[in-house]
């Protein structure tokens, strides 16, 4: 796993934030020539040098792809596997994004707009979505099945289970999977704003007080690998992905649906056995808008019932913002991590009960809990759901 | 001609990345850590610093094979004659 997240820039970093329960949340002034705008977003930090280390073609490309391939030097190296000609040709590269490279776009229509100059001739192949894929293929010699998935905040859990299925069904033997989102400029911060969603302050999910979402930056990446080739070759198994649901609500552009969020946990829940609730964790979606948090709670009593009292369930976004595409991303590793060590993340700015929303959200402290099975939720606007589940090995 | 060269040189120098000595006409193209689409970069800030027009089409490889900086300017300049 690799984490680059406004919470820290590795994945240790990333644990020690969310278990401090520590909010990376900040106001923070963004211009393009007389245009300006002050927002609380969770940006990323002090990693220009390690940027600059990336090599030519990355030093040049989006952020997106930056921080994607920050993130899967981390993950590349922790899993052991070098790509050799045989394991590159059947290895896949599958990194989403919700948006791409937004702030290139910015950059190209302030230069044609405010200084008449023309875009830069590398704007389209800084933004395109696909633009992260393709640097880690061209990085790691990775030649197996490659695209960039899009499905805005559900994006990175697409990733890992699109990537999980092209390994069972014999396509790759492995893949760099996951998920990166860097859209944080003038141009897409207004564009967020001209939605009335974005809180004013803070990111406050599933407490009565809260007001809307915070824009985050980053990136989760993941090598995923069929069990027995990693067996073999005697690789450190993090977790096994064991259950993927992905469904769409049908509906609309922007209320969340109860049965779409239902039917993709009950989807990616199909092959695995609860024994006890109480060993279940659930990484919410949690954005702290209005409409999210009450449907998400109906979601999940719809799902597992009585048994729902029982659950852990925390949103982290109330710490590292909401990461848009690469949420599932980074929010996957805050759920195989509460497997790993038996902590759970908290919900932090929690400071109003909501008769709404009415399970038990890990309230502003980490806690120890014996967690066997952890989801992450990940709810898209345009109604587009994805749901990964992991388990011990 | 010793101006426009100065002036080449050192938008050259600026895409260099990968340059730690000199930069002069005997520099090897390989020396300096660019890819085929320095060139590209490097010809838009010649039209952008200089206010001229390179009449060029990557899909024509106008640059052949070079071997040095000095080749890359000549080509630079045939262009900008153009």
């Amino acid at each position: 796993m690799g984490a680059v997240t406004p919470l820290g820039a590795s994945v240790d970093a990333f644990w020690d934030g969310l278990t401090a329960g520590r909010c990376a949340i900040q106001k923070r002034d963004y211009a393009a020539d007389r245009f300006s705008l002050t927002l609380p977003v969770a940006p990323v930090d002090g990693v220009d040098e390690r940027i600059k280390g990336l090599g030519v073609q990355l030093m040049r490309a989006d952020r997106f792809s930056q921080l994607a391939a920050l993130a899967a030097e981390e993950a590349v190296a922790q899993s052991g596997l070098e790509f050799d000609e045989a394991l590159g040709a059947r290895t896949a590269c599958i990194i989403g994004t919700g948006i791409g490279g937004q702030s290139t776009f910015d950059q190209g229509y302030i230069s044609m707009l405010c200084r008449e100059r023309r875009p830069h001739p590398l704007t389209i192949l800084k933004l395109i979505p696909n633009a992260a894929a393709s640097h880690l293929t061209i990085k790691y010699a990775v030649k197996g099945p490659s695209f960039a998935v899009s499905s805005a905040c559900a994006t990175g859990a697409h990733a890992l289970g699109v990537t999980a299925e092209l390994i069972k069904s014999g396509a790759a033997d492995a893949g760099i999977a996951g998920a990166s989102e860097a859209i944080l400029c003038y141009g897409a911060l207004e564009a967020w704003k001209a939605m009335h969603i974005l809180a004013d302050e803070t990111c406050r999910p599933f407490s009565k007080n809260r007001n809307g979402l915070v824009i985050g930056e980053g990136a989760g990446v993941f090598v995923l690998e069929e069990e027995e080739h990693a067996k073999k070759r005697g690789a450190n198994i993090l977790c096994r992905l064991s259950g993927f649901g992905m469904n769409a609500d049908g509906k609309d552009m922007i209320n969340p649906d109860v049965n779409g969020a239902a039917g993709a946990m009950k989807l990616a829940l199909k092959d695995i056995e609860i024994a006890d609730p109480k060993s279940v964790y659930v990484n919410a979606h949690g954005t702290g808008t209005l409409l999210n948090d009450p449907t998400e709670t109906k979601a999940i009593r719809s799902v597992f019932g009585a048994g729902a009292d029982d659950l852990a369930v925390s949103s982290t976004k109330s710490m590292h913002g909401h990461l848009l595409g690469a949420a599932g991303g980074i929010e996957s590793i805050a759920a195989i991590l509460a497997l790993r060590n038996g902590v759970v993340a908290p919900t932090v700015n929690y400071d109003e009960p909501d008769p709404e929303c009415d399970l038990d959200y890990t309230p502003n402290e980490a806690k120890e809990r014996d967690v066997s099975v952890a989801l992450s939720n990940s709810f898209a606007f345009g109604g587009l759901n994805a749901v990964v589940a992991f388990e011990k090995v | 001609m010793a101006d426009m060269e100065a002036s080449l040189l050192e938008i050259i120098k600026e895409h260099a990345v990968g340059l730690t000595g000199e930069l002069n006409r005997d520099t090897p193209i390989a020396d300096l850590g660019i890819d085929s689409f320095s060139v590209v970069e490097i010809i838009y800030e010649v039209e952008e610093k200089l206010d001229v027009e390179v009449p060029f089409n990557a899909n024509e490889n106008p640059f052949g094979e070079m071997a040095t900086v000095g080749d890359l300017l000549d080509a630079l300049e045939n262009l900008i004659k153009k």
